[in-house]
């Protein structure tokens, strides 16, 4: 079937009634904020008028020049006015727009432009006595764009929600009638249209009679039309009232016979859709038009402003209407989501309180300053001073190490008055033992080190070794991805009872540890609110399907078999059986098949997770997770958030700067000292934890450090040594015994074999999912700090501080001092020097005091988090 | 945040500002204060739909007990059916004690879920869901405390005896708050029971206590004032929260068995499953919303109700008459206190058990279709929902799923069954989740 696509769908698609008074009434809106700007005299420019109202600069069009391809091809332009209070808002509807020639190109409403034939011309813009231009070059308009089913109908369907998440594009869809979520497979969805049935999720068998959605002979008669315009009962109500342009336009692609492509020329591309702006600051109650355009493979660019579906991530925030005006609610970030056929886009707005024009000019160290100031700039947020010395040496300890500096340390570098302090203090942490204490914990966090008592040991190994040679990351992954053998970390794959985990587990996890996306619920469906499909799943699910063990008691080795032959082992177990890789839905064996669809050849199978993770350790995703996963742990909240979560409708905050590092991690060879020193020498981490007047409500821009709360087994050991009573481990199960005297939290090789009532309490992970610490406090911990032994033995120990400190015969000032240094990393100011001084004084018992007082720092905020 | 917003305004005080104050208060207003705006609070309301049953108390019946030869008695069992007190009901004649109990029972014997292993259908039964590798799942039990709240200080939502973190899991309320997840305490039967964060030191008195805090708002002054973090708020709270519990005399009494007569104690019976279900009593009339008594595998004997071998003489030795003893006991005891049409009472295992007996005389997973009681709350008793076949094997009438199983405990409760959640990672979750998403209905014979 060939369809010709009228030229102007302009007209037959996008105009009506409604939407042109609509766009009056909001054209009304903007001019009634506008009025007063642009009825000021001229000549004041830069200055604030009597009023305090900011004066119009200057204006000027977006885009500046255009190329318009084909016949029909569109683009919205936007009026930008510069403003004295050093804003910049949109003015569109309040100015005066105007075609140099028509004949070249028509003007439709609110800057949206038609080519209408091939040539060259400007369009005018003039507000409050300023003027602009942009230039519009029109060629091959005698070039008809061809109809596409995959662009045209499935926008509609996007647009409309038919398609969303929460309706016919859920998991099995609504009403027995399933799209895919925004369009994402138009062959999928022209089949349920054209050829009907329903979707099954466990089968590829469809459901029910294959009764077509539409008709033919009688298209106004399609069910695809009369359920969203309700003239039969539809759950989802009234979506495409008859007589809308949207339902003109399925009505005519069902009169022209339903095709899925039109002209019988190459199928149309879509190569991209943006927005403009993608990211920009706006004032509570102020409003922003977007421009969405997208480009065709042939050049072609279309407005599609008003054909997309918008969704505001926060409403707190911005609310955005149906034709992409946003307006800003409460003061804060977020952004909108732009959803069209098997595209999105977004755009990131701040709402602002004032705009800040004499803005203090801020020190930069690396372009995580650039990028962090940059926005902060933008946004009119102004940073906190510096850290004070004492503030910055307990973070980047507790941060680097996990270990609180002790109270001559402290002393030295507070009072040490080298320029470079800071830079050598880094350095010196980098290369200490407690480093690869510190991060041979994390590790293990990140790798799981747990599972059966004798081989653990080997896996903790590994992960020591590798920090404690700084192996490049993407080495280590590999090795663990790939590991086969005896080799340290081949015991990811025995955690599980002593064999393989299920293997899509495997996947689920790998990828979302190390590619940072959740991909676990395309194990048994398409994402319904990602891209995900379940093809992609089972595709990376091959790559472990060979993965295998020997199951012998003492001595388990983990392999791939090379070619699925059987394999007697002897001991314990004959044969060797593989679980096949079937697609849980087409019931289809699914080869090795990367994210993007390419099979790996048959000659490249010798070694399938040896290929996997080489793919894997060079795919950019790779890179974005890992130093997103660390800025989260030295922010607490990554740019992503939570750290593993990248996904559509999760976007970064500051999209650039995480290019960045995960370009300069790469360049570095996946270098984590690299990264942590490039992070920890930068200002914005060095910033202070106290919030200026301007600052206070930020969460999300890192105008101030946010407080975040110890780890449990880093709390454990900084109680432990602030009253210089070490925790004593018993261990339990198959172990027996105690763990060495002085052995800190983070150096348990296997923490579940040693219980301890206050890593329960505080929630230490039991490595059963990598998982991101929440920090959350509950009942329990509160009890636990009134009256647990914990807080409650270790205080008045015999050889504890106070103990050694009374023994000394250290005055009540040298206790606080010493307290205070060791456990905050600074000296009492005079009013608590004074104050604690007296209290102690007051107390009938002066060892019961200290003791008190020593409760009081180890329950603070300032000792509870790392700030 | 201003510490002090609210409390300077002559208005009525809100609960959030009372809260507030009560941070407050644990820095420097006096204990009897805190006591003084505690009284102001009252109850705290959840969302209820109207007067209903105050709390319920879960026997959980780990392994899975024989259907027939507990509630729904079969030629095929080798025990005999005995009549009960409520007419036209039989059970086994291994439960003579709640055969004269069943007119405050009802028996639901026709349960079908879909799950045959201990894990999964223990998950199951808990939540309504299988687990899923994408999200995690509150436990009916964590929803029941959100939507009852907190009564008396006492903790809301208490799981007697501790378990192993494994299955703790299907209990806990993840993504509702770990105010909801269950306290879990050690078995009250041991000699040296005792609950660590509820137990003041000796050394710790109240003097102490009010020193401490004094240092502590010293210490605390200078960084409260400068930084802010959402989780300071919530943790004043908590602290506030504990330093109530630890010095209020009834709640620790709650949790003190020797207060106790030692007849009833031995009416309960002296082992892990008597003792924890009577503490489970005590917490329930102090104000806990929701306690399991989980009949674990019996310290006594090693054994629990998964009987893959002996099955008749487990039952009839070990099992059944320790529920027979403990059930009625409970049940005679509530109502004594007239709290049995307060407190709706549940006894269930993940799964029943097979029909036949294998080769070494034992019993193994039946899913398709098996039986559990509850009773009180408001439940009409002496009632039969449903049946099997005659083996026990498939359901003959009137399928109930565990969707329908909650929706009938909520509604009991005063809990909207049809409530949907939004999970963090965008998904709705239906409170009483039955077979293919449906949302379960209550059981209209029961309440």
């Amino acid at each position: 079937m060939k369809l010709s696509y009228p030229a102007d769908r302009e007209l037959l698609l996008r105009t009506g009634p409604k939407r042109a008074s609509r766009h009056l009434v909001k054209g009304v809106v903007v001019t009634v904020l506008i009025l007063s700007l642009s009825h000021r005299d001229a000549g004041s420019e830069g200055v604030r008028s009597n009023s305090g109202e900011p004066e119009l600069v200057s204006i000027r069009l977006e885009p500046e020049a255009v190329e318009l391809q084909g016949s029909g091809a569109t683009r919205r332009f936007l009026v930008l006015g510069e403003f004295s209070d050093g804003l910049q808002r949109e003015v569109t509807s309040a100015s005066r727009l105007r075609i140099a020639d028509p004949s070249i190109a028509r003007l439709g409403a609110l800057g949206h432009v038609v080519s209408v034939s091939s040539g060259r011309t400007e369009l005018r813009a003039e507000l409050g006595g300023k003027g602009a231009q942009a230039e519009i070059l029109t060629l091959g308009t005698e070039r008809r764009r061809p109809f596409s089913f995959s662009w045209d109908i499935g926008g509609i369907l996007t647009k409309r929600g038919c398609n969303s998440s929460s309706c016919h594009g859920g998991v099995k869809g609504r009403g027995g009638f399933r799209l895919s979520s925004d369009a994402t497979d138009p062959a999928e969805d022209y089949q349920w249209i054209v050829r009907g049935g329903g979707y099954q999720v466990l089968t590829a068998e469809p459901l029910g009679p294959r009764n077509s959605r539409i008709d033919l002979d009688r298209p106004e008669e399609s069910l695809l039309l009369r359920k969203p315009s309700f003239r039969v009962a539809h759950g989802g109500g009234e979506r495409l009232g008859v007589g809308t342009a949207d339902y003109e336009a399925v009505l005519n692609w069902v009169s022209r016979g339903a095709g899925f492509e039109g002209n019988g020329e190459e199928g149309l591309k879509v190569e991209r859709v943006e927005v403009f702006p993608s990211e920009v600051v706006i004032e509570e109650k102020g409003k922003h038009q977007l421009a969405v355009t997208a480009y065709f493979s042939d050049g072609r660019q279309e407005d599609i402003t008003g054909q997309v579906r918008y969704e505001s991530l926060n409403e707190e925030v911005v609310r955005v209407g149906e034709e992409g005006l946003v307006e800003g609610v409460g003061k804060g970030e977020a952004a909108v989501m732009i959803r069209t056929a098997g595209r999105a886009a977004e755009a990131r707005f701040g709402v602002i309180g004032e705009a800040i024009q004499e803005y203090p000019e801020v020190p930069r160290q690396n372009f995580i300053d650039e990028e962090v100031f940059g926005k902060l700039r933008r946004f009119h947020l102004i940073p906190s001073e510096l850290s004070e010395d004492g503030e910055f040496i307990r973070r980047v300890c507790l941060d680097l190490t996990g270990t609180l500096p002790p109270p001559e340390r402290v002393r030295e570098f507070l009072g040490s008055r080298e320029e470079d302090k800071r830079e050598k203090l880094i350095g010196a942490l980098l290369e200490s033992p407690e480093y690869v204490d510190y991060w041979t914990f994390r590790f293990a966090d990140l790798f799981r080190v747990k599972g059966h008592y004798r081989w653990v040991h080997v896996y903790w190994e590994w992960v020591r070794r590798s920090l404690a040679g700084n192996k490049s990351y993407d080495q280590m992954v590999r090795e663990s991805i790939a590991a086969q053998g005896y080799d340290g970390p081949s015991r990811i794959y025995l955690i599980d009872n002593n064999k393989p985990p299920a293997l899509e587990r495997v996947v689920a996890e790998q990828f979302r540890v190390f590619m940072g996306r959740r991909m676990d619920c395309a194990q048994c469906h398409n994402h319904p609110y990602d891209r995900w499909k379940q093809d992609q799943f089972w595709g990376l699910a091959a790559f472990y399907r060979r993965v295998t063990n020997t199951e012998w008691a003492f001595d388990n080795v983990v392999f791939d078999d090379p070619d699925g032959h059987e394999v007697n082992f002897g001991e314990g177990k004959s044969t060797l059986s593989f679980r096949e890789n079937r697609h849980p839905r087409t019931k289809q064996l699914v080869p090795p098949t990367f994210l993007d669809g390419r099979v790996l050849p048959g000659r490249d199978r010798r070694d399938l997770r040896r290929e996997l993770a080489a793919w894997m350790t060079t795919h950019p995703y790779f890179a974005q997770a890992m130093v997103n996963r660390m800025w989260g742990h030295f922010f607490g909240r990554g740019i992503v958030d939570p750290v593993d979560d990248f996904r559509l409708g999760n976007p970064p905050t500051h999209p650039s700067l995480l290019n960045r590092l995960a370009v300069d991690f790469q360049e570095h060879g996946y270098d984590l000292k690299h990264l942590m020193r490039r992070i920890v020498s930068s200002r914005t981490y060095q910033l202070g934890s106290r919030p200026n007047a301007n600052n206070g409500g930020d969460r999300l821009n890192y105008s101030h450090a946010n407080p975040r709360p110890l780890e449990a087994e880093v709390l454990l050991d900084a109680i432990s040594t602030v009253t210089g009573v070490p925790e004593l481990y018993k261990a339990e199960g198959m172990l027996s015994g105690t763990a060495p005297p002085g052995t800190r939290a983070i150096n348990l090789k296997y923490p579940a074999s040693y219980a301890n009532r206050f890593l329960e309490v505080f929630e230490r992970p039991k490595r059963d999912v990598v998982v991101a610490r929440n920090g959350k406090v509950n009942l329990m911990q509160a009890l636990h700090m009134t009256v647990s032994p914990t807080y409650n033995e270790k205080l008045g120990k015999k050889g504890g501080r106070i103990d050694r400190l009374l023994h000394r015969g250290a005055s009540s000032r040298e206790i606080v001092e010493e307290f205070y240094l060791a456990a905050f990393s600074r000296f009492p100011n005079e009013e608590e020097q004074a104050g604690l001084e007296s209290l102690i004084q007051k107390q009938s018992s002066r060892r019961e005091a200290l003791e008190d007082l020593l409760w009081a720092v180890i329950c603070s905020r300032e000792f509870a988090s790392n700030h | 945040m201003n510490q002090l917003e609210g409390l300077s305004l002559g208005g009525p005080i809100s609960r959030r500002a009372v809260l507030r104050a009560g941070s407050l208060g644990f820095l420097g207003i006096t204990l009897g204060r805190i006591l003084e705006l505690e009284a102001a609070l009252g109850p705290v309301k959840g969302g209820r739909t109207g007067k209903r049953a105050e709390a319920c108390i879960l026997l959980w019946l780990d392994g899975g007990p024989s259907h027939i030869d507990t509630w729904d008695p079969k030629p095929n069992s080798s025990f005999k059916p005995i009549s009960t007190n409520a007419p036209g009901i039989q059970i086994s004649e291994l439960l003579p004690k709640m055969s004269r109990k069943m007119d405050k029972l009802a028996v639901i014997r026709s349960m079908h879920t879909e799950e045959n292993n201990h894990g999964v259908a223990h998950h199951y039964a808990m939540t309504g869901h299988r687990p899923s590798p994408a999200m995690k799942f509150p436990a009916f039990s964590s929803v029941i405390t959100k939507e009852l709240g907190q009564r008396h200080n006492v903790p809301p939502n208490v799981m007697v005896p501790e378990i192993s973190a494994g299955a703790r899991d299907y209990f806990r309320s993840h993504f509702l708050g770990a105010q909801y997840d269950p306290l879990q305490i050690p078995d009250p039967n041991r000699q040296d029971y005792k609950i660590p964060e509820l137990s003041l030191p000796e050394s710790l008195t109240l003097e102490r206590i009010e020193a401490r805090n004094a240092f502590l708002k010293l210490v605390d002054g200078r960084y409260r004032q400068a930084v802010e973090s959402p989780e300071y708020a919530n943790l004043d709270e908590f602290r506030q929260q504990a330093l109530k519990m630890v010095l209020s005399q009834s709640v620790r009494q709650a949790f003190d068995l020797s207060r106790e007569p030692e007849k009833l104690k031995d009416a309960y019976g002296r082992h892990m499953f008597g003792q924890s279900v009577l503490i489970a009593r005590r917490l329930v009339e102090a104000g806990s919303r929701f306690v399991t008594a989980y009949d674990l595998k019996r310290v006594e004997t090693g054994r629990n109700w998964d009987t893959h071998g002996t099955n008749d003489k487990q039952h009839k030795d070990v099992l059944v008459p320790v529920l027979d003893q403990t059930l009625s006991t409970l049940l005679t005891d509530l109502e004594e206190r007239g709290l049995l049409e307060s407190t709706l009472v549940i006894a269930m295992g993940e799964f029943g058990r097979t029909y036949d007996l294998n080769p070494g005389g034992g019993r193994d997973h039946w899913c398709h279709c098996w039986s559990m009681v509850l009773g009180g709350g408001g439940i009409r008793g002496g009632q039969i929902i449903g049946a099997s076949d005659e083996r026990g094997a498939y359901v003959a009438d009137r399928m109930v799923t565990i969707g329908d199983l909650l929706a009938t405990i909520y509604k009991a409760l005063g809990i909207d069954w049809t409530r949907e959640y939004m999970h963090p990672i965008g998904r709705p979750l239906k409170i009483a989740n039955s077979i293919n998403d449906e949302t379960g209905k209550p059981i209209e014979e029961l309440i």
